[in-house]
């Protein structure tokens, strides 16, 4: 007996639609991420982009638990000597690209390589309440649902 | 006694294993120095892959099942201690291709181990 290995005709992708309001961002980045992979099926494999598409709204209503919201650092480095930069996760959430905090995470949490990016790829983030993919008739996702500690109000 | 020239069995040697590095990149495929290098180290990749190819797999089939478990609320850890209790024989292997080819044997599996396992405590 052969070992099943996925072929890109036995590869099904769905697309999947999360309201991220309220979530907890580093919970909801680790579902994103095993689904982006596609270790939620049993015919994982690991060479294949085998995961679903994952649409988020509402990316700017994520919460980031404690005080992490004023002291997470997010860094980068312009070359320049000094040139270390750190905005805090409540800059870049206010800021004009608030989805970023949580593609950041996402992206953090995949293997990275080839594969990652392009499954980085299947993910759309969206700030707002709305998304352009209705056309791919995506299924809604409870996360909150999922486990109480998911989701918080504050 | 017949003279033997040495070019022949050393060109026969060198053709051996530049047969061995096709496909190698750059000079290790064609230069003999850096090709019987590259071949005496691809032997050894080979000879230890051999074995952990059988690592590699049990792996895969582990992530696998726990993938295919969870859809039923159970954990890999908890699908194999009710294995055991249930008595069923049949390996990592076979269980994740069953869950993969014939869902509803495999479901059938499921629920023989879950009988098997104690009662969930209230706060799960």
């Amino acid at each position: 007996m052969k070992t099943f290995s996925a072929t890109p005709a036995d590869i099904e992708k769905k697309w999947v639609l999360i309201d991220a309001k309220g979530l907890v961002v580093g919970r909801l980045a680790t579902i994103i991420a095993m689904r982006l992979r596609g270790k939620h099926k049993a015919s994982f494999t690991p060479h294949m982009d085998d995961g679903d598409n994952i649409i988020v709204i509402n990316a700017d209503k994520v919460v980031l638990t404690g005080r992490k919201r004023d002291q997470k650092m997010y860094y980068h480095h312009t070359g320049y000597i000094g040139g270390i930069k750190e905005r805090s996760a409540r800059f870049i959430l206010e800021g004009r690209f608030p989805e970023r905090v949580l593609e950041k995470a996402v992206e953090r949490m995949l293997p990275r390589g080839p594969l990652a990016r392009k499954q980085l790829g299947n993910l759309r983030v969206y700030a707002g309440p709305e998304h352009k993919h209705e056309a791919q008739n995506p299924t809604v996702l409870d996360i909150a649902k999922l486990n109480a500690k998911n989701s918080r109000s504050a | 006694m017949a003279r033997v020239k040495r070019g022949v069995t050393a060109h026969a040697k060198h053709k051996k294993v530049l047969k061995q590095a096709k496909g190698f990149y750059g000079r290790r495929k064609n230069t003999i120095r850096v090709a019987k290098a590259a071949t005496d180290k691809a032997m050894q990749y080979s000879y230890r892959d051999h074995k952990n190819k059988k690592r590699t797999f049990r792996a895969l089939w582990i992530q696998r099942l726990n993938a295919a478990v969870r859809e039923f609320g159970l954990t890999y850890s908890r699908f194999i201690d009710g294995l055991n209790k249930a008595g069923v024989e049949l390996d990592r292997k076979v269980l994740s291709d069953l869950a993969i080819r014939e869902p509803a044997t495999f479901k059938a599996i499921v629920e023989q181990v879950k009988a098997a396992l104690p009662a969930e405590p209230a706060a799960a």
